[in-house]
């Protein structure tokens, strides 16, 4: 009775044995980097997961949308391509994805979630030396938290790529109630999905078109990712090809905890607060603005807006004539392209 | 208005009178004599335990027979005796993420059982830790102190963790894997960010009471 007990308790104790090695192992290989990485700063754990080729000790670090996106949510096609050619560095925010920790709704703020990602470039400093050089890109949220990143210090980045990047939620209610009305005028011109766009004159109608609240955001919020959808029903836009994130990947209840808690804390203090217009002019580093022409999410005027604004010497424009919010999952290769020759001409 | 309720309240009372008294008289409850060795009453338990798709693992934990008793009563003319049982649980777990590596931890709880068999040796149980504690493992983590960068030794974080579970199982009499279990578990994690994490898992295992002689 006892030996088969002992052999089952073997078998057990190897089991977590393994388990927990497995948990903690990383590859820090520089071409061929697959690493997943804590960065413990005031009170949160915030995974950064490495990969791609960074012999040159390259990294992109890319900050997701939301507030409360996913750090590999970016994956897919056009990344694998950049991955190929640099490090790059998905990274969960503060109370985003798989983070983690204790602290405070009061010490949650922009200001503190743009301190992490300077710590996440330290934290990369400290894994892979000091001669360790930066890009930075953000998409929908990450498009301002990344001029708030930069705007504390700039000196680590070689340049900023702003994709389809919120930089002022403060007048985007005020700015998605203009550009529906301009698209929904100019499908119904095109005899496009009449219908759905007769209905979102129908919804502006409910919303206020003078004072923001909450929830008159998130409706129109919702309706642009509709009117995408809608038009990519009618050919405007590519289909979007799969990302590369696997369900396993997260865990999709905490995911979903993450992101209701992070933005009810959030919501507050980004929409019709925050604006970084006026401080654009500070950025002085290389700058690369990347956006879909049918943007429903943040319209157009914003890219034009970012690049009038931004005070660098070396920019660049440049549209995506069949995307909407996501180029880099509508047309991959060519953001792929632009992000390659934007690195590869300020490394 | 006032007078539908007053119908109403007489109706309630009435339904309370007749329905209710009426099982209680038909019920008989007998306290069981429980054996005074400790190995008799305790049983050990293991199984997998985790969400399938994110997060699988191993738990191990035993159980302290503490009360028993038979409940007896006619239904409908057929009499049926179920076994009403509240155990001491305690319980040790650890799961894990193969895919991402953030996702690791280990747990203990400890708590009540209340278990309820019927003759087929079918049970249905409830079961309350209120002592619970999570301790996540993160693979390699730095702490940024201003411009000091350290690497964390053991790097993870700890949580209060209490858990409800809710399952069926089967009972094998007599035999040393004496049961099987099927949980459905509920474990808040607090604090968790900037609140309490609510977390759920599936548990199923085997029972074994090694006192027991027959395989």
């Amino acid at each position: 009775m006892k030996q088969p007990l002992i052999d089952n308790i073997k078998i057990v104790v190897l089991a977590i044995v393994t388990l927990f090695f497995n948990a903690c192992s990383n590859d820090h290989t520089l071409t061929e980097l697959d690493a997943t990485v804590f960065v413990r700063h005031k009170g949160a754990d915030m995974p950064a997961y490495i990969k791609g080729n960074a012999s040159e000790k390259i990294f992109l670090i890319t900050l997701h949308g939301g507030p409360g996106g996913l750090g590999l949510g970016f994956r897919g096609n056009a990344f694998k391509q950049i991955e190929d050619n640099y490090g790059v560095v998905y990274f969960d925010q503060r109370g985003s994805g798989m983070s983690q920790g204790n602290y405070s709704e009061d010490d949650v703020t922009i200001d503190l979630m743009a301190e992490d990602v300077l710590a996440l470039v330290k934290v990369i400093k400290r894994i892979y030396g000091n001669d360790s050089r930066f890009f930075l890109l953000g998409h929908s949220w990450g498009g301002a938290l990344g001029p708030a990143t930069l705007l504390k210090n700039q000196s680590e980045f070689l340049g900023w790529i702003n994709v389809d990047g919120s930089h002022s939620p403060k007048d985007l209610y005020f700015e998605y109630i203009r550009n529906f009305e301009r698209v929904a005028a100019t499908q119904i011109e095109l005899g496009n999905s009449v219908p759905f766009w007769e209905s979102v004159y129908d919804e502006l109608d409910m919303v206020d078109a003078n004072v923001v609240t909450l929830d008159d955001f998130n409706r129109l919020n919702n309706l642009a990712f509709d009117a995408e959808d809608y038009l990519k029903d009618d050919d405007l836009i590519n289909n979007a090809e799969n990302g590369n994130v696997k369900v396993s990947d997260y865990n999709v209840l905490t995911f979903i905890w993450n992101i209701l808690k992070i933005q009810s804390i959030l919501d507050d203090d980004i929409i019709g607060e925050l604006t970084f217009t006026d401080r654009l002019s500070e950025i002085t580093i290389p700058s690369l603005i990347l956006w879909g022409r049918y943007d429903m999410v943040v319209p157009e005027l914003y890219a034009q807006e970012a690049f009038d604004n931004l005070g660098s010497s070396e920019k660049r424009l440049v549209f995506f004539e069949r995307s909407g919010h996501s180029p880099m999952f509508t047309e991959s290769n060519l953001f792929a392209e632009e992000v390659l020759q934007f690195m590869n001409q300020n490394k | 208005m006032r007078r539908r309720s007053r119908l109403l309240l007489l109706f309630l009372f009435q339904f309370a009178l007749y329905s209710y008294g009426q099982n209680k008289s038909k019920n008989q409850t007998a306290n069981t004599q429980l054996s005074e060795y400790f190995w008799d009453r305790t049983e050990f338990k293991a199984g997998f335990v985790g969400t399938v798709f994110w997060s699988n693992g191993l738990s191990i934990g035993a159980e302290y027979l503490w009360k028993e008793n038979e409940k007896t009563k006619t239904r409908k003319g057929i009499v049926r005796t179920n076994t009403h049982q509240l155990l001491f649980n305690g319980n040790l777990g650890f799961v894990t993420n193969f895919a991402s590596k953030t996702d690791t931890g280990a747990y203990t709880n400890f708590g009540l059982i209340w278990r309820r068999t019927n003759k087929k040796g079918k049970q249905f149980s409830i079961e309350l830790n209120p002592l619970g504690y999570y301790r996540s493992f993160l693979p390699e983590t730095y702490e940024v102190n201003g411009d000091s960068v350290d690497k964390v030794f053991l790097p993870g974080r700890g949580y209060y963790a209490p858990s409800l579970s809710v399952g069926i199982g089967k009972q094998r009499k007599g035999k040393v894997r004496s049961g099987s279990y099927f949980n459905i578990n509920y474990s808040p994690r607090f604090n968790y960010n900037a609140g309490t994490l609510p977390t759920f898992s599936l548990q199923y295992g085997f029972r074994f009471n090694f006192k027991n002689r027959k395989q």
